[in-house]
């Protein structure tokens, strides 16, 4: 019995060490996504990122235009932004930015295993390490978050599905579904501001005192119109914009925005294609054009007997 | 070698016609069979051809279920809708934006009546109905492109 319970107790705390640790894992990032929802695509098509990453900015995805069954091809992300940009870190330092992607693919598009890596993708994929999002979900890769400034281009090595052994996949077009991330979130998924966002007076008055609080923290009170006072606390990082006994009204901002990153999506589209169709399709190219030709010989041959008759 | 058949100008009922500026089908190369027996074929191969080729190259592709409670992130019509849809989206009252709508087909039947005393076809001897015409280009095409970017972009084309 003792030993059952010592044996239930470090089984505990080992559980209890990896709850603690993991999310401030590298990866920690996509980890929230992937705790809090079963898909990343809601219904209206937005990528969950964005709900953390307010901020917007492009992210270009280039696919080939059709693959064939069962081939591994190279899906890219590119994640743009200027080059040497700083943000925020958590403690409020200048830190370069990190950036993430996650690709959704069609049903039965997957990561293709390591030993079908190409000799270019081995070298383009060095240092990105692909998660799947989760057990059931094989078809959503992620990425990140990577030091953004050697990885503004994230490939995406993946394996196509082979019709031929699986009867639901079909030969056709399909879409994927694109999200690249670079820069930290403006607020946690639990609807706390992060300090990397603007932070504005949540009612009118006027600047009561600045003072600093707890932790790096600055304690704005605002006195209301009608003598409430208010604190705002302000974490480190962003700057200050406003000075004591100034007039601010609610909405109003308080700092400056010190973000820099943002979150884009979009979808691209892939054709699995059947070689058979190709192949049918340039034999009847191959009638066409011969139909063609004898068409015109035809009529030459008939202008020769409007000539001789006199037309 | 060519087929052509000269204008019989000894038949009182082509020259009259020809003095009205009509009757141009009865001299050329003739239509049948030259051209509705074998060129006309050739061409309806070769669109063939073009649409066969694009649906085996480039499908059609199946989207996302229809869900009626989740309006897509970004909504845009048919390519050719661009530009009403682009009136609707910035006009900031709808019941404007769907009267302002009905001045397209107002001013289509206005086409018959601009400078219809000109007694010349050529479009560049009719001032009025080109610069009408150009005018209206441009305001679609500029409409168009506005509709595909963010509405905060859409007025200016994010030029300025």
């Amino acid at each position: 019995m003792r030993r059952f319970i010592s044996q239930l107790l470090s089984s505990f705390l080992i559980l209890s060490l990896f709850v603690t640790f993991a999310p401030s894992k590298s990866w920690a990032y996509p980890f929230w996504a992937q705790q809090n929802y079963e898909n990343p695509r809601e219904a209206t098509g937005k990528i969950v990122c964005a709900n953390c990453h307010l901020a917007k900015m492009t992210t270009q995805a280039e696919v080939p235009q059709s693959v064939r069954a069962d081939s591994v091809f190279k899906a890219t992300v590119k994640i743009p932004y200027k080059s040497g940009t700083t943000e925020i870190g958590a403690d409020g330092s200048n830190v370069p930015l990190q950036v993430g992607a996650v690709v959704m693919l069609p049903e039965g598009f997957k990561l293709a295993p390591q030993d079908r890596w190409t000799d270019s993708i081995k070298e383009e994929t060095q240092g990105v390490y692909f998660t799947q999002y989760s057990d059931e979900r094989d078809d959503i890769i992620l990425v990140g978050p990577l030091p953004g400034d050697q990885n503004r281009e994230i490939v995406f090595p993946i394996l196509a599905p082979d019709p031929s052994k699986d009867s639901n996949i079909k030969f056709g077009k399909y879409s994927i579904h694109v999200g690249g991330n670079r820069g930290r979130g403006q607020v946690y998924p639990t609807g706390e501001k992060s300090n990397n966002t603007i932070f504005t007076a949540t009612i009118d008055g006027t600047i009561a005192s600045i003072e600093s609080g707890e932790g790096n923290t600055t304690l704005v009170t605002i006195e209301g119109t009608d003598g409430e006072k208010t604190i705002e606390k302000i974490p480190v990082g962003p700057t200050l914009i406003i000075n004591e006994g100034e007039d601010i009204h609610a909405g109003e901002p308080l700092t400056n925005d010190p973000n820099a990153g943002g979150f884009g999506q979009l979808d691209t589209e892939v054709v699995l294609q059947n070689p058979l169709r190709i192949y049918g399709l340039l034999a009847f190219f191959a009638s066409v054009s011969l139909a063609q030709v004898l068409l015109v010989l035809k009529k030459k041959q008939v202008e020769k007997v409007q000539a001789s008759e006199g037309i | 070698m060519h087929i052509l058949k000269k204008p019989d100008l000894s038949d009182p009922k082509l020259r009259e016609k020809l003095s009205k500026g009509m009757g141009h089908n009865y001299y050329g190369e003739p239509a049948w069979p030259n051209d509705l027996l074998y060129i006309f074929p050739v061409v309806i191969l070769g669109t063939i051809a073009c649409v066969v080729g694009l649906a085996v190259l480039d499908p059609a592709m199946l989207g996302d279920k229809a869900d009626p409670f989740a309006t897509p992130l970004e909504i845009l019509p048919e390519w050719y809708l661009y530009p009403v849809f682009q009136i609707l989206r910035v006009v900031p009252n709808k019941l404007l934006g769907i009267a302002l709508q009905t001045l397209v087909p107002l001013g289509l039947m206005l086409i018959p009546f601009i400078e219809n005393i000109n007694k010349f076809q050529n479009p560049f001897r009719r001032p009025i109905a080109m610069v009408v015409f150009l005018f209206g280009t441009a305001v679609t095409i500029y409409l168009g492109i506005g509709a595909t970017l963010p509405i905060d972009k859409s007025l200016t084309l994010g030029l300025f």
